[in-house]
C-alpha cells in the first residue's frame, strides 16, 4: 500500500513540522500490526505468568496432600483460558486488516486520515485487551496458588476460594469486551469509501 | 497510489526484525526451560538417580519452543524475501508482527515450563503421585507457544 504524499506536503511543510505533525505519517499498517502482536503475546506472556505462579503451589502442595492434585488443575484451566482470549482477539483484529487498493479521485486525504482511524483503534484494543489479559493472567494465578495451598490444608476452602478465582477471571472477559468494541469501527475498505 | 513499481525499503527492515524476533526470543525461553528445569534434575538426581530420565521431559518440551522459532524464523524468510510492490509495507509490518507473536508466546511459554519444571521435577522426587500433574501442567504451558505459532503463520499469509 503506496501511500504517495498524503495531504500533499512540499519541502517547506517537511521543513518546518512539528513532530506532532510527523507522527501522522507513521504507517497505518504499522499500527494495526502492532496491536495484533500486542494483544497476543501480552495475554500469553499473562497466560504463563499465571501459570508458572500456580504450578509450583500446586506441585509443592500435593507433596504432602496428594489427594488437591487433580481438583487444583481447574487453576491452570483459568489461566489457560486467558491465552485463548488473546487467540480469539487476534484472530477478530487481523480479519479486520485489508488492503485498501484504490480511492475515489481526489480523496487522498480522506482516505489516508481514514487509515489511519482504523490503524489507531486497532493499536490500541490490541493494549487494552494484551493489558488486561496480563493482569488478569496474574490474578488468577495468585489466587490458584492460594487454592492449593488452602485445600492442601482444609478441603472446605477449596470451593470459596474457587468463587474469587472465577472473579479474577472476569478481567480478562472485560478487556475482551471492550476489545471487540473498540475494534468495531475498524474496517480497511478495498475501495477507502464502499 | 504512488508509484506501485518501486517496494518501500522499510518493508524489508521490520520483516527481518520479525524473522530476528521469532529466533532469538524462541531461543530464549528455550534456554531459560532447559536450564531452569535442569538445576531441578541435577539437584533431584543426587538422591533419587532413577528418576533423572524421566524427570527429563520438561527439558524436552522446552527445546521444543526453539523449534517453533526456528519454523517461524524460516518461513517468514522466505515470505520477506518474495515481498511484492502492491502492498510491500503494509507485508512488512505483518511479518513483523508474526515474528514478535511467535517468539514473545514461545519465551512466555518457556518461563513457565521452565519454573513449572524445576518445582515438578523436585516434587515429584518426594512423592510419586505429582508425575501426572506435572506433565499435565506442562502441557498447557506448551500449548501457549502453539498459539503462538498458529497466530504467526495466519499471520505470515497476508498478501
Amino acid at each position: 500500500m503506496n501511500w504517495g504524499n498524503p495531504y500533499n506536503w512540499g519541502a517547506a511543510d517537511w521543513q518546518q513540522a512539528t513532530w506532532g505533525e510527523r507522527f501522522m505519517f507513521i504507517d497505518p499498517y504499522f499500527w494495526s500490526y502492532f496491536g495484533v502482536g500486542l494483544a497476543l503475546a501480552t495475554s500469553i506472556i499473562g497466560a504463563s505468568w499465571g501459570i508458572f505462579v500456580t504450578g509450583v503451589s500446586l506441585l509443592g502442595s500435593t507433596v504432602k496432600a496428594p489427594r488437591i492434585r487433580s481438583k487444583n488443575l481447574i487453576s491452570v484451566i483459568f489461566c489457560e483460558a486467558v491465552a485463548i482470549y488473546g487467540v480469539i482477539m487476534a484472530i477478530i483484529m487481523i480479519g479486520k486488516i485489508q488492503t485498501i487498493e484504490s480511492y475515489p479521485d481526489g480523496q487522498q486525504d480522506e482516505c489516508y486520515t481514514t487509515a489511519l482511524f482504523n490503524g489507531y483503534s486497532l493499536f490500541w484494543t490490541g493494549v487494552s485487551v494484551g493489558l488486561s489479559n496480563l493482569i488478569c493472567g496474574i490474578a488468577v494465578g495468585v489466587t490458584g496458588s492460594g487454592c492449593a495451598i488452602a485445600d492442601a490444608q482444609t478441603p472446605e476452602t477449596f470451593v470459596k476460594i474457587l468463587v474469587v478465582e472465577i472473579f479474577g477471571s472476569a478481567l480478562g472477559l472485560f478487556g475482551v469486551i471492550v476489545g471487540i468494541i473498540q475494534c468495531s469501527g475498524a474496517t480497511f475498505l478495498k475501495n477507502c469509501t464502499s | 497510489m504512488g508509484d506501485s513499481d518501486i517496494i518501500e525499503p522499510s518493508a524489508y527492515f521490520f520483516g527481518y526484525i520479525g524473522v530476528a524476533s521469532a529466533v532469538v526470543f524462541a531461543n530464549l525461553g528455550s534456554s531459560y526451560g532447559a536450564t531452569k528445569s535442569g538445576v531441578g534434575i541435577c539437584s533431584m538426581g543426587v538422591l533419587k538417580p532413577d528418576l533423572i530420565m524421566k524427570s527429563v521431559i520438561p527439558v524436552v518440551m522446552a527445546g521444543i519452543l526453539g523449534i517453533y522459532g526456528m519454523i517461524v524464523g524460516v518461513i517468514l524468510q522466505g515470505k520477506v524475501s518474495s515481498i511484492t510492490a502492491q502492498s510491500a509495507s503494509k507485508q512488512g509490518y505483518a511479518y513483523l508482527s508474526a515474528g514478535l507473536c511467535c517468539g514473545l508466546s514461545s519465551l512466555a511459554a518457556g518461563l513457565s515450563i521452565g519454573i513449572v519444571g524445576d518445582a515438578g521435577v523436585r516434587a515429584n522426587a518426594q512423592q510419586d503421585r505429582i508425575f501426572v500433574g506435572m506433565i499435565l501442567i506442562l502441557i498447557f504451558a506448551e500449548a501457549l507457544a502453539l498459539y503462538g505459532l498458529i497466530v504467526s503463520l495466519i499471520l505470515s499469509q497476508t498478501s
